[in-house]
């Protein structure tokens, strides 16, 4: 029982860490927090609905390319919401963001309808081992945002791309100066954003009904990740995201499956009030 | 400059003139939409102190306003306390409710407050969601009474009209009386520099958690009222989405002056029902003209007016200079 | 040195530390009302960091700061500006989203809370006469940003009058201003002196400093190197070595 528990919530947890990161390349990038963050998760669960269920894809197939559509997406938000506002004040983007919410949501039920739709998962069936029975969903989830968090670590610490990226995240002005093109660096983090946020609403969308407000709640669980993990980290996404799966799924199954959203969200404000600066601290300081 | 103030005071004064003959002109349909167009103002309002003013972000907003509305339901469905009573103790209980969660979380600054702010409305919907002996759980809170004073009913849309009429009058009048007082400078002192406001002597913490006192307030008197207009409460209502439709209203209207939240609040609240006839298109249009409007009027209607109105000035006076020499 | 009758503010071994790096040792001066104490010293030698402390911006450690012989040493912020210590920044920091009359207000606020408390009276000027002497002539309801750097540094000179402060520390006026401005800027700090202030002036202007000051404070590397009137302080062979560098004797 516990060790289920334990894999169910990293699994849910590792999904809250992909969005958290989305959360986090965004915020670095240009300053911003980005609240349609989970409605890109919703994009991503009815991307990989359309490409699994109506294409009939097979599965690696459909990973790519709803990665691929994903990045699509991350790059058509960037230019409607963040670019034509970039020089103004951060409030402006947020609002921004909060329109796109609203109209994300829509375009959802004008293409997809409003009636919730179910999604096989991408292995179907139980793993046992031993007395233990698991879902292969969790696994194949686990599995799946391990390597792409893995391919983004790499993409960012390690080749001239993710340098390119962190110039401009630091100090946009001075990577124009020395020639990088800013609107391709934003629009890409943009992109990258999007892309792994969209592949963690494909990977939970087995586990839950893929709905037009499927966003809400994963998308601010995330942003709770990110802040409990540190503002601006990303490891701290990604371990904010596990310790959040973590108190969503053994709150859910140990105090009450009613109050889990409270909890995680009494933990999170525990968390401001005891360490601001979350577990990989890096004080935000206010834009005066 | 006085002469335009007479003028503005006029316009002001026909203006709410026509809007209390509304009940005559138009439709109950669309004075139930006045009256929560009304109630929403007054939230809109609060966030106006709060983060319009005081430029502290929150997202507490809607659940405070749940906050009052279940006060308001409690007390008069299973305690059968008077309405006006109730009135008074959601308004002063979410006042209290507000300072108390301020003096915890004022301690965080700047963009954390905000951050806390979205657990607060979280925390709160669970809890009117899942509390089942003290909100009724899912199920809500029904069968709520008519507000009334004594014998006098407020039963009819009407007549709810003429009472929520009053309660945004005493709110928008006490609202400027504050803009102007040296309580509103100092919220805008925090807004615009923390150190700056401090060196003037303002308790910047204390001055914070006064803010978010008066917005709980406000939010605690809409959401009593709206208790008693909709006779039925349940958590749906009480979302961060709804937290944040408050923020897009006060944006879009303009956060800088007082005439910010009644243009924000009327036009997001009225222009889906005069565009009713686009029907499913009519949210994603409101969605992206939210983009829109934040690109054109980054400062709002209002500020965007403003600025409009100066160029257009200064212009002139260009003219005039010109013409001179 | 000057006779000292009545200090308002006696700093005593003041200190302060930004990690391994001494921003101020054991600073020690007095301000007298109505006296204009300089602070001078090269980039970096601790000058702003004095007036953080003072007001409150930075916390001393260790050190005692004395106000009318109260130590505030412990107090926040607000406390000491409505206990009569005024300020302004270097680069001002005025309402940016705000009209002139409510800037001004602000400063009025704390004068009229310091008045209820009976710590102060009335000051003597209207703001109209201090806007006049600023040679401000502005509308109240423009915003902020309508104004030139040096009117900004001006407004925030009267709006720290308005308070009529005790103590009112100004950091670098003169900076970033043209001439006229410059002699607005003495007429504001003699008004403050007329007030009975007692005014801290930290300033790069030789100029303005020698001229305006009573008595000079000289810092380097957070020490108190030298302290003098102007005609003493323009002879010292340490002060001219902390601007110039060591003489090298052959």
């Amino acid at each position: 029982m516990v060790l289920q528990l334990i894999i169910a919530s990293l699994a849910m947890g590792i999904v809250y860490g992909l969005v958290a990161m989305g959360f986090v390349l965004i915020w670095r990038a240009v300053g911003v927090v980005n609240f349609a963050q989970g409605d890109l998760l919703m994009a991503g669960a009815y991307v990989a609905f359309t490409l699994t269920e109506l294409e009939g894809l097979p599965m690696p197939v459909a990973l790519v390319a709803c990665a691929a559509i994903m990045a699509l997406v991350g790059v058509v938000f960037h230019f409607l919401t963040y670019w034509p506002l970039r020089k103004s004040w951060d409030m402006t983007v947020i609002i921004s963001t909060i329109g796109a919410s609203i109209a994300l949501k829509e375009i959802a039920t004008l293409v997809w309808g409003p009636a919730p739709l179910s999604v096989e998962p991408i292995i179907p069936g139980i793993a046992r081992f031993a007395s233990v029975s698991i879902e292969w969903q969790f696994l194949v989830t686990i599995v799946i945002a391990a390597a792409l968090m893995g391919m983004i670590f790499y993409l960012l610490e390690k080749t001239y791309i993710g340098n390119i990226l962190q110039a401009t995240a630091q100090d946009q002005y001075a990577a124009e100066l020395i020639g990088i093109p800013v609107v391709v660096a934003t629009s890409m983090t943009f992109a990258i954003s999007a892309l792994i946020t969209g592949i963690g609403g494909m990977l939970i969308s087995p586990i839950f009904f893929v709905s037009t407000t499927m966003g809400g709640s994963p998308g601010l669980k995330a942003f709770a990740a990110v802040i409990i993990g540190g503002f601006g980290s990303v490891p701290g996404a990604i371990i904010g995201g596990i310790v959040v799966g973590v108190i969503d799924t053994f709150s859910g199954a140990y105090i009450s499956s009613t109050y889990r959203d409270a909890i995680v969200f009494l933990c999170l404000i525990l968390a401001l009030l005891v360490r601001p600066q979350g577990i990989f601290g890096e004080k935000i300081s206010d834009k005066v | 400059m006085t002469l335009q103030r007479k003028i503005f005071g006029l316009v002001l004064l026909l203006l709410l003139a026509l809007a209390l003959t509304l009940p005559f002109t138009v439709s109950n349909y669309m004075l139930r939409v006045c009256n929560m167009t009304m109630i929403t103002y007054m939230c809109v309002v609060s966030l106006f102190v709060i983060f319009g003013m005081a430029g502290q972000i929150s997202f507490a907003q809607a659940g405070f306003w749940g906050v009052g509305a279940y006060i308001s339901a409690i007390l008069t469905v299973k305690l059968h306390v008077s309405a006006l009573v109730a009135l008074l103790a959601s308004g002063l209980g979410t006042a209290a409710f507000a300072a108390i969660l301020g003096l915890a979380l004022f301690r965080l600054h700047g963009h954390y407050f905000g951050f806390a702010t979205i657990g607060v409305v979280m925390i709160l919907n669970g809890l009117f969601q899942n509390w089942k002996p003290v909100t009724g759980g899912a199920d809500g809170i029904a069968n709520i009474p008519p507000f009334a004073i004594g014998s006098l009913e407020f039963a009819s849309e009407t007549s709810l009209f003429y009472l929520i009429a009053v309660a945004v009058i005493i709110i928008s009048i006490a609202t400027y009386v504050i803009y102007r007082s040296s309580l509103g400078r100092a919220f805008m002192a925090i807004r615009d520099n923390e150190i700056a406001a401090k060196c003037m002597g303002v308790n910047c913490y204390q001055t914070k958690v006064i803010a978010f006192a008066i917005s709980g307030l406000y939010c605690g008197i809409a959401g009593s009222l709206f208790a008693f207009v909709s006779s039925y409460i349940s958590a749906t209502s009480f979302t961060f989405m709804q937290s944040s439709l408050y923020l897009v209203m006060l944006m879009l209207g303009g956060y800088h002056s007082l005439p910010g939240p009644i243009v924000g609040t009327a036009l997001l609240m009225m222009l889906p029902e005069w565009f009713r006839f686009l029907q499913e298109y009519i949210l994603l249009i409101y969605g992206l003209g939210v983009m829109l409007l934040m690109v054109v009027m980054p400062d709002g209607l209002i500020g965007g007016g403003k600025q409009a109105l100066e160029s257009y000035r200064n212009k002139r006076k260009g003219v005039a200079n010109v013409a001179q020499k | 040195m000057s006779p000292k009758n009545n200090p308002v503010m006696v700093l005593e071994k003041v200190c302060k530390r930004f990690g391994g790096v001494v921003a101020a040792d054991d600073v020690s001066f007095e301000l007298e009302p109505g006296q204009i104490r300089g602070l001078i010293g090269p980039n970096g030698s601790g000058k702003s960091t004095t007036l953080n402390l003072i007001s409150g911006i930075c916390d001393v450690e260790p050190g005692i700061i004395l106000l009318d012989g109260e130590d505030i040493t412990k107090k926040a912020i607000h406390e000491r500006a409505r206990m009569g210590i005024a300020r302004t920044f270097q680069h001002p920091r005025l309402l940016s989203r705000c009209d002139i009359k409510t800037n001004l207000f602000l400063g009025h606020d704390l004068g009229n809370m310091r008045r209820a408390s009976g710590a102060s009276q009335e000051i003597d000027q209207s703001v109209d006469e201090l806007l006049d002497v600023a040679g401000l002539k502005i509308g109240m309801d423009d915003s902020i940003k309508t104004l030139s750097y040096g009117q900004q540094k001006l407004l925030e000179i009267i709006r720290a009058i308005l308070t009529k402060p005790k103590v009112f520390l100004l950091d670098e006026p003169a900076a970033g201003i043209n001439t006229r401005e410059m002699d607005r800027i003495r007429a504001l700090i003699a008004i403050a002196i007329r007030n009975k202030a007692a005014v801290l002036l930290v300033e790069h202007s030789m100029d303005l400093v020698m001229s305006l000051c009573d008595i000079i404070t000289v810092l380097n590397f957070g020490c108190v190197i030298a302290e003098g009137v102007p005609a003493e302080i323009q002879g010292n062979e340490a002060v001219i070595e902390a601007y110039l560098g060591r003489r090298r004797h052959a």
